[in-house]
């Protein structure tokens, strides 16, 4: 519940923040908090310097381009998020944040925590899978944009290396998305999630049954039961759910996130 | 749920029991003005952190605090080998073998579950205390780890207590009735080979915390601290401490919950004594979440092992036998009572006669069990609830209808159980029909669900309250124990300005006390409520408790309010008396009290003012006749009736009153997932004669969502080694605001014939909520349910 | 490290180490023990405040992000001794036991009702689901807010 001791920095701009995180290796960045603050109370990670991005205007703002696309900036909020009239062209963003935690946690957790922190359980990064997002990563050697497939690279584990940082998320238009969980109790924690998307061909990304998002195709929601069997998935057991009761909820959820997303059709 | 409608004025001079009045604990619980015991601060106090063991199972072979003690504002630390030295085991409750185990505030030598304290560090800030416990270096030997109950009888299995021999902490048979002949008179024998209640508990709000200052002159420590049940913490620190229980001053105002998770709090508290006299100064102990999950006052999971039912084809139940495996973690803190206390409610709320259990408690590497809301009896209640459906089940009848072939009836009470309890009052059929037509007609909704691909299942959970313990209970666990009957404490004073104040010797943690022990003074004395103060919370200092006060156990209507009645009764007889001697010799049967003071009931006129009373008696007092035995201030000690047990017999009134719960629930699972939710919920209580009946019905909607949690998600599980996999609100998920049902509610009111105000203790609810969503389960399911919890995993397995 | 913070009108400014958390730094530093700890996983809202006009928990909070910001805690909702309509709502339809869960349920309640003063019964949910009580089920709860609200 006490935190160790940490230096702490409000950077005022971009690059004054990539630079406090590319000097020091224990160096984070600070966004929402209500991921980080909460793993620094258990002494699970100490960082030793808090780059705090809360300042940064550069990171927020979402955009809506003529073609339907969206340029969301991480330090968006979930709340933010909910409350925007541009993130309305993709309904299925606000429509899961919503789901996310609760009315405080809203309020100050970012998309781009979600995402950089990549805990198998959160609700983004599948979704983002799912829908074809891009994220744009700025470091000391400029910038470069990736899918998901690069960007999610392990538990807890992104692209976002030492002395950069997440800038942007590009989300293509489309409207023919789905989302299916079974949490601990009602918008809870997710023990089994998936995320659809019909524009186009049918993808469905699970989460919580891999390290990063499984991501399986499909010619229509009849398919995707076998086409997640085919994955070969191997969910992790814990407290809340066997391998096998994982593998299952996997299944079902993403026909039924995949028939969301075809419905919408 | 009754609300008050602020426009309605509490009329003065009604009747103030019975109403919902406003409660004057809330003006300064709203403004955020209760002081809870993080709150108190003290110049110079010490915060403490405790270094806890990482092992479930392990030897200590060193211990070494010098790096810690090094750092500039670390005042100190204390070790299980000070321990020790200092004080000797805390007392135990059980016979051999469990009474032969050392069970002292830190671990000495071993620790025995994960989270076990080992080292307690002083420093000036939290966050210092924190940090100098990470320097603390303690080596451990690893040893297995025993995590499940059914082994712990093993040959081979981990042994925890060297001086207790083996694992075994106590052991009792229980035969009442004529088993043989019940099981020849059966037309069926059901079977059940297992059935399993799991271990959780209430998760109050605020941990456990104190704030010890340790007065060297007088060598008095008084203990600002949230224990529950100051009484038991005496007992159990005064002889560990070697100091008479008068040194040990126990303060509480505002307790965040208690559900009696906070009564075995003593050996951090013994910690804190400690360190407050050796380091010469406050000593501040807060409990982080984690903290107590991992280590307090976990519930009693216990097995019932190769149950047998006598049965007869009509549904009828002639009696049972079982084996209660009973999991008590690594240390005995309260238990083994939980080997008795479920006698309290032996046969459920059934008329079979002929019963056995043969009741086992053994020790294992998980955090040590206590009291926890339901305490012993809600396994019991549930073992009953399990029973009934599993033989309606297996007898193809309805088990709304084995229940009201089986209930004691309205008419059968006072029912005397096959162990001599006495069910006091009550009409569980009443209740259950009350219950049903809340719900309503079921073939519908079952029908409609399942169009849309749902189960639909009903359950009922029906369970007894029993409140008002008589001590001598514990004689059944250990015949050498001095313990028997009960008491509580009140203190009603007029003082010097008419001040009508009370005193009691409660520890309320959100039950009202203040607002329900008003309502009995003002409609004695004849006053308003807004006249009676009652004073916040517990202090020994103000010497108004005895050997069991405190909060706890469904009893404070009964001991706490009848203590109250009684020392109200003699106020307004001192009252009566001096007036008379004002009023020049009027008989005292002449005199009423009304309105605020004493009047002669033929000439109103006549009227004395509480102030005058109070005024005349402190400060006014020349001439008045020197055999005038008034003081205006009275201390009465409510006794209940009870007699020692026949520990022979196991048999005797072992609880005062005994309020009733009938729940209902529905529910429709997904069956693809396992998924559930419960759709419509019946709750119906009996409490007696209610003093507050908002007051009720928030005890028992509190029991209720707690018995949801505990139903569908709540669940201290460990893994192999002994790690606690649920050690915070993260994983352990207690309900919140979008996961509740809708909630209908109903009562009827069967007053005690044996407590002083009609009213029966209240508040523990039983676990009917647990009882009904498992029923719920079977019915939609079609399968046997064996677990009291019932996760969507579960479901979903039963349904393969 | 400096932190000027205003809590409930009033501007404090202390020296606080980074690591404090605004929790903290407020029932320690400030005295301001109306806000409660519950938990040590930020899931219980004991610790609820406004901050900046939006509903958060203070516990995942650092008091040296609060610099230059405003605080609202309980203890600012009654202007002098008076309960106010809400508080008194709450004790109306007893929608509090122990009162430790009371704090955080009241400024998550303002909050609602700042944004929608005319709640319905799935927004009040909604609204209070960051808040953990283990003693009234709730239900009295969605009451007194619901009729705070008309």
């Amino acid at each position: 519940m006490l935190l160790r001791e940490v230096e702490y920095a409000k950077p005022s701009s971009v690059a004054e923040a990539l630079g406090l995180l590319a000097a020091d290796d224990g160096a984070r960045a600070l966004a929402g908090g209500q991921t980080l603050v909460n793993v620094m109370k258990a002494r699970a990670a100490s960082p030793d310097m808090l780059v705090d991005l809360n300042g940064l205007e550069e990171l927020r703002g979402i955009e809506l381009a003529g073609d339907g696309t969206l340029s969301i900036g991480p330090m968006t909020t979930y709340t933010e998020l909910m409350e925007s009239v541009e993130a309305r062209a993709r309904p299925i963003l606000g429509e899961v944040c919503a789901q996310i935690a609760d009315v405080q946690v809203r309020n100050r957790g970012t998309i781009g925590g979600n995402l950089c922190s990549n805990d198998p359980t959160n609700h983004l990064p599948p979704l983002m899978a799912a829908i074809g997002a891009r994220m744009t990563i700025r470091g000391g050697d400029g910038e470069r944009t990736m899918g998901t497939d690069e960007f999610f690279l392990g538990v807890y584990m992104t692209a976002v290396g030492p002395g950069e940082l997440l800038t942007r998320i590009t989300i293509p238009a489309g409207k023919h998305d789905g989302f299916a969980a079974v949490t601990l109790g009602v918008d809870g924690t997710c023990i089994v999630n998936a995320a659809a998307s019909a524009n186009g061909s049918l993808r469905v990304a699970l989460g919580c049954v891999d390290a990063v998002p499984v991501v399986v195709e499909a010619e229509s929601p009849d398919g995707v039961r076998a086409a997640v069997r085919a994955a070969g998935i191997d969910p992790p057991s814990d407290v809340h759910a066997s391998s096998a009761y994982r593998a299952h909820l996997a299944e079902v959820l993403a026909e039924r996130a995949a028939r969301q997303a075809v419905e919408k059709r | 749920m009754t609300t008050i409608a602020p426009e309605k004025v509490i009329a003065p001079q009604k009747q103030w029991q019975g109403q919902s009045v406003p409660r004057k604990e809330d003006k300064r619980l709203t403004q955020g003005q209760g002081v809870f015991v993080d709150d108190i601060k003290r110049h110079g106090m010490g915060y403490l952190h405790f270094v806890r063991s990482p092992y479930a199972h392990a030897h200590i072979t060193s211990i070494d605090v010098s790096k810690a003690e090094e750092i500039k504002g670390v005042y100190g630390t204390l070790t299980g080998e000070e321990v020790a030295a200092l004080t000797d085991p805390f007392f135990q409750i059980a016979s051999e073998p469990g009474g032969q185990i050392k069970d002292f505030a830190l671990a000495v030598g071993k620790v025995r579950y994960v989270g076990e304290p080992v080292v307690a560090v002083v420093a000036d800030t939290r966050e210092l205390a924190r940090d100098a416990s990470e320097l603390v270096e303690v080596e451990y030997e690893p040893l297995s780890a025993l995590v499940d109950a059914r082994e712990a009888l093993k040959s081979d299995a981990p042994l925890l207590h060297d001086d207790a021999g083996g694992n075994l902490m106590w052991q009792g048979t229980y035969e009442w009735g004529d088993l043989d002949a019940a099981f020849a008179e059966a037309d069926r024998v059901v079977k059940i080979e297992e059935l399993h209640f799991h271990r959780f508990n209430s998760t109050p709000l605020e941990c456990d915390g104190a704030l010890v200052e340790f007065n060297r002159g007088t060598a008095q420590w008084t203990i600002h601290t949230n224990n529950q049940f100051p009484g038991f913490a005496a007992i159990m620190m005064g002889p560990a401490m070697r100091c008479g229980l008068d040194k040990l001053r126990f303060v509480t105002q505002d307790i965040g919950g208690g559900f009696g998770n906070k009564i075995t709090s003593h050996p951090q508290l013994v910690v804190c004594c400690l360190l407050a006299r050796k380091l010469n100064r406050p000593v501040q102990w807060t409990e982080w979440r984690t903290d107590f999950h991992m280590s307090m006052s976990h519930g009693n999971e216990r097995w019932f092992q190769d149950t047998e039912v006598a049965v007869k084809a009509d549904g009828t139940l002639l009696g049972f036998r079982t084996k209660a495996l009973d999991d008590a973690g690594a240390w005995l803190r309260y238990e083994p009572l939980g080997g008795v206390i479920w006698a309290q409610v032996t046969p459920g709320m059934y008329r079979w006669r002929h019963i056995r259990v043969d009741f086992t408690q053994v020790a294992t590497n998980k955090a040590p069990v206590s009291p926890n809301r339901g305490y012993s009896r809600m396994q019991h209640l549930w073992f009953t609830e399990r029973v009934i459906d599993i033989v309606a089940r297996e007898l193809g009848l309805d088990p709304v209808d084995v229940r009201k072939r089986n209930y004691v009836r309205a008419e059968d009470m006072p029912y005397e159980t096959p162990n001599g309890c006495i069910y006091d009052s009550g009409d569980y059929a009443q209740m259950l029909d009350i219950a049903l037509e809340l719900i309503g007609p079921v073939e519908e909704r079952r029908a409609d669900a399942k169009a849309r691909g749902k189960l639909l299942g009903v359950g009922i959970g029906s369970t007894l309250d029993s409140g008002t313990n008589n001590f001598g209970q514990s004689r059944l666990i250990n015949p050498e124990l001095q313990f028997s009957g009960n008491n509580e404490v009140a203190t009603v004073k007029l003082d010097i300005f008419g001040e009508i104040v009370v005193t009691l010797g409660t520890t309320p943690q959100g039950q009202g006390h203040e607002t329900t022990a008003a309502q009995v003074v003002a409609d004695i004395l004849g006053c308003s409520m807004d006249d009676v103060h009652v004073r916040a919370g517990h202090d020994s200092y103000w010497n108004s408790h005895a050997g069991f006060s405190g909060t706890y156990a469904s009893q404070f209507a009964v001991t706490g309010l009848s203590a109250v009645k009684g020392a109200t009764e003699m106020l307004a007889v001192e009252i009566k008396k001096l007036a008379s001697v004002i009023f020049g010799g009027v008989p005292a049967e002449a005199l009423e009290l009304a309105e605020g003071g004493v009047r002669i009931k033929d000439n109103p006129e006549a009227f004395l003012p509480f102030m005058a009373c109070g005024a005349i008696i402190n400060a006014n007092n020349a001439g008045l006749p020197e055999d005038l035995d008034v003081t205006l201030n009275c201390r009465y000690v409510y006794r209940p009736p009870f007699e020692v047990p026949d520990i022979e017999r196991k048999f005797g009134n072992l609880t005062l009153t005994y309020a009733a719960q009938i729940h209902v629930a529905v529910i429709e699972i997904d069956p693809e997932t396992g998924y559930y939710d419960i759709v419509d919920y019946a709750a119906v209580d009996d409490c007696g004669k209610r003093i507050n009946p908002q007051i009720v019905e928030g005890q028992v909607m509190g029991a209720t969502a707690q018995a949801i949690g505990a139903a569908m998600h709540e669940t201290y599980e460990y893994d192999e080694d002994g790690n606690l996999l649920t050690p915070n609100f993260y994983d352990y998920h207690v309900p919140h605001a979008l996961d509740m049902p809708p909630l209908r509610t109903g009562f009827i009111e069967s007053p005690s014939p044996f407590t002083p105000l009609g009213t029966k203790g209240m508040g523990e609810g039983g676990g009917a909520g647990i009882h009904a969503v498992c029923a719920a389960v079977q019915d939609a399911t079609g399968k046997i349910v064996t677990d009291s919890h019932n996760p969507y995993q579960r479901v979903w397995e039963l349904l393969q | 490290m400096d932190v000027a913070v205003t809590v409930n009108g009033t501007l404090y400014e202390r020296d606080v180490e980074p690591r404090k958390l605004l929790i903290h730094f407020l029932r320690d530093d400030l005295d301001l023990t109306g806000s409660h700890i519950g938990c040590d996983t930020g899931n219980c809202g004991a610790c609820s405040v406004i901050f900046d006009g939006k509903l958060v928990k203070s516990c995942m909070l650092l008091a040296v992000q609060a610099n230059g910001s405003s605080v609202e805690t309980v203890e600012g909702l009654s202007d002098g001794d008076e309960m106010t309509a809400l508080q008194q709502s709450f004790s109306d339809h007893h929608a509090l036991q122990c009162g430790y869960c009371t704090p955080g349920m009241l400024m998550s309640a303002t909050a609602l009702l700042r944004a929608k003063p005319s709640p319905t019964d799935d927004e009040i949910r909604k609204a209070l689901q960051g808040n953990i009580c283990r003693c009234t089920g709730y239900w009295n709860i969605f009451e007194a807010v619901k009729a705070a609200g008309r």
